[in-house]
């Protein structure tokens, strides 16, 4: 009798449980599906659908796929981070400062290649402090990272003459036309080179995290730091490597932000970390590390941009705010719901 | 007599460590105003020694509340936020009624009591959604504190329609934060701030609330296990930080005689600073009010010296960064020596 109740509430355990992975699988591509279909049903007395001006209209697309590019490039390398249990509060302001540099060095005759290879180096450097401080000088990865966050910006700041808001073109020393190739200029589709490498990015990402041995390590550590340590793997040298790929990419993103805006802006990435975290953990990866998913992050990215990019037609902008500090709890709580932590603070 | 016979090993060490790295701190904000003083010129006179603590009075304000916070091992980022909120919300609602045409000269028309009041629990309110998401949801408060910032700066634009309101106010509405000792500087927020620290200060050191927020910071699990409610700590802990937001937010209103949405941009930063530099560690249940105060003047110290000497804003936040980092490794290693 006792085994016969013990069998049905253990399937019934096991039902639910199956229920919520199922959710847990999909939820993310239904939301984005809704969201696309709320903004796509918006205004539709006003705008044909798929017609010009419409949410689903091929200009409005491919806006919203440049719009993109900077977190589909950064998103990927914040998920490995965040799989291994760390975080880089700091990308935002890295990738400020990367299009800063990047700008400065095409307004002052650097041609296309080396500009791009100084500024990742940039970025790998900034990844490396990052890395350096959590890792080597164990400082609280929240505290070291909000303070670097500070030093970017305020070298960015720095590097920006007074007077001026960018690094810009003027009358006396213009900036090149072809600075905006990068991110404007239509290759494929209809889509610009920056779309492409972010693509490309993402695969690389994508296999890195499921078929490599430093997606299996990342997830080692954030599962399981001492388990990880005691069994031969280096946390030191991986999380670090994590930092400086994440450096990388916020320079690949800041170049492509430089690149889009032909200047470079050392406030343009301010709040890129929030809208990394919200595509993060709307793609499922647990807080506190040990799981996740490169590729629902970036699906996770898209509902962003989705939301950004609807919100600006329908409401007044200074309604932004509430819209995407709502959107962060929201998937702050979604998360919290489906993904079952193995709690460890 | 046993009881003595029994301390005798701890003799050498009398202070606790709290008080050791505050102390560490007092040295280290001599040795920079010393600095200060001799690249910047006037930097040693009362004046400007006065204006130094005075006018940060609105991030040690804000920095108590974070100072507890961090203490108990998590942040509170939304303070910023909150005061931006509190500001604009005690000018919409004792704006007049239907006055003008401008919307943003309009308000609720509440006499500038229950304004103030109804600000502080909307103040307190915020901190309560913090508490119910970190204390009972469990979710990482990094997270939830900076969704809250974005949520009561985004409440604060749409009330200003992103800009600010400041027609149509009460009298009383500018007293608050221009009132002081007829004859001198001092005005009553630097008032509230010396008498917040002293309250604090007593909180801290006499009261079991307080140690067991310490417990609580130290090893959360050991603290609930031996019956501590955490999550009622906490609770507390996050309204109090909404609170000391939301009188800094009226006094700042007051002061200006307008809600900024934009107003307090960034304070969540350097009120996480100051407590840092003061020896506030996330690690372990460590720190204390008056170091946070020792740091917030030295913060002061550094920034003012840099505007001295006519460096560009902008160094502020590079300086900032510098100041923490070296902060942080400094009392460690000072830590270590001590033990060691």
């Amino acid at each position: 009798m006792n085994t016969i109740k013990n069998e049905t509430l253990q399937f019934q355990l096991d039902r639910s449980e199956k229920i919520r992975s199922t959710i847990k699988q999909f939820y993310i591509y239904i939301v984005l599906v809704l969201i696309v279909l709320v903004f796509s049903l918006m205004k539709l007395d006003q705008v044909a659908m798929f017609g010009r001006g419409h949410f689903l209209s091929p200009d409005s697309i491919i806006n919203l796929l440049r719009s993109a590019v900077p977190i589909m490039t950064l998103s990927g390398a914040f998920t490995l981070l965040m799989i291994s249990g760390y975080i880089d509060l700091s990308v935002g302001s890295a990738m400020s400062l990367s299009a800063v540099v990047y700008a400065l060095m095409i307004l002052n005759g650097f041609s296309f290649l080396p500009a791009f290879v100084i500024t990742l180096v940039v970025g790998i450097v900034m990844g490396f402090t990052n890395g350096y401080l959590v890792m080597k000088l164990r400082i609280t990865p929240v505290i070291a990272t909000l303070v670097t966050l500070s030093l970017f910006k305020g070298i960015a700041l720095l590097i920006v003459p007074d007077g001026l808001s960018a690094i810009k073109g003027s009358a006396d020393k213009p900036m090149p036309d072809w600075i905006n190739y990068y991110a404007r200029k239509e290759v494929f589709l209809g889509l610009p080179w920056a779309f492409w490498v972010a693509i490309l990015v993402i695969i690389v990402l994508v296999i890195v995290q499921r078929k490599t041995i430093l997606g299996k390590y990342a997830a080692a550590i954030g599962g399981n730091r001492i388990a990880a340590d005691l069994s031969g793997i280096n946390a030191v040298r991986i999380v670090g490597l994590l930092y400086i790929l994440v450096g990388f990419f916020a320079a690949l993103a800041g170049i492509a932000r430089a690149s889009y805006m032909s200047l470079g802006d050392p406030l343009s990435g301010d709040g890129m970390e929030l809208d990394c975290i919200i595509a993060v953990l709307l793609g499922g990866t647990a807080f506190s590390g040990g799981e996740g998913s490169v590729a629902k992050t970036i699906i996770g990215a898209l509902i962003i941009i989705c939301v950004t990019i609807g919100l600006m037609t329908v409401i007044p902008a200074y309604w932004q705010v509430v819209a995407k500090g709502t959107v962060l709890i929201a998937a702050v709580v979604l998360n919290h719901l489906l993904v079952r932590d193995n709690v460890k603070a | 007599m046993e009881i003595n016979q029994a301390q005798k090993p701890f003799v050498g060490s009398k202070i606790s460590d709290e008080s050791f790295i505050t102390l560490f701190m007092v040295g280290v904000l001599i040795l920079v105003f010393v600095i200060a003083s001799l690249v910047v010129p006037n930097f040693y006179k009362p004046q400007n020694i006065f204006n130094l603590i005075t006018n940060n009075w609105y991030v040690i304000v804000l920095g108590i509340g974070v100072t507890f916070i961090l203490i108990t091992g998590n942040f509170d980022m939304s303070v910023g936020g909150n005061v931006a909120l509190t500001g604009v919300l005690s000018v919409y609602f004792c704006q007049g009624v239907n006055v003008s045409q401008n919307p943003l000269a309009n308000g609720l028309g509440l006499p500038y009591v229950v304004a103030v009041g109804l600000a502080l629990i909307c103040a307190m309110g915020v901190g309560a959604v913090n508490a119910f998401f970190i204390a009972k949801l469990k979710v990482p408060s990094i997270i939830v504190t900076l969704g809250t910032m974005m949520l009561a700066r985004g409440a604060a634009q749409v009330i200003t329609q992103g800009a600010q309101r400041n027609t149509s106010l009460p009298e009383a509405f500018g007293v608050l934060g221009s009132i002081g000792i007829p004859g001198t500087s001092i005005r009553l927020p630097l008032l509230i701030m010396i008498a917040l620290i002293i309250l604090a200060y007593v909180f801290e050191k006499k009261t079991v609330f307080a140690r067991r927020i310490y417990l609580i910071g130290a090893n959360p699990e050991a603290a609930r296990l031996s019956g501590i409610n955490v999550s009622k700590y906490l609770t507390a802990l996050y309204i109090l930080s909404g609170l000391l937001a939301g009188i800094t937010g009226i006094l700042l209103a007051s002061e200006f005689k307008a809600g900024v949405s934009s107003r307090a941009m960034g304070y969540e930063f350097d009120a996480l600073v100051i407590a840092l530099l003061g020896g506030v560690s996330i690690a372990g249940g460590f720190g204390s009010v008056l170091g946070m105060f020792v740091g917030a003047i030295i913060l002061s110290v550094v920034t003012s010296a840099a505007t001295g000497l006519l460096l560009s804003p902008d160094w502020q936040y590079i300086l900032k960064a510098i100041v923490t980092f070296i902060a942080i490794l400094s009392q460690r290693f000072a830590l270590d020596k001590r033990k060691s």
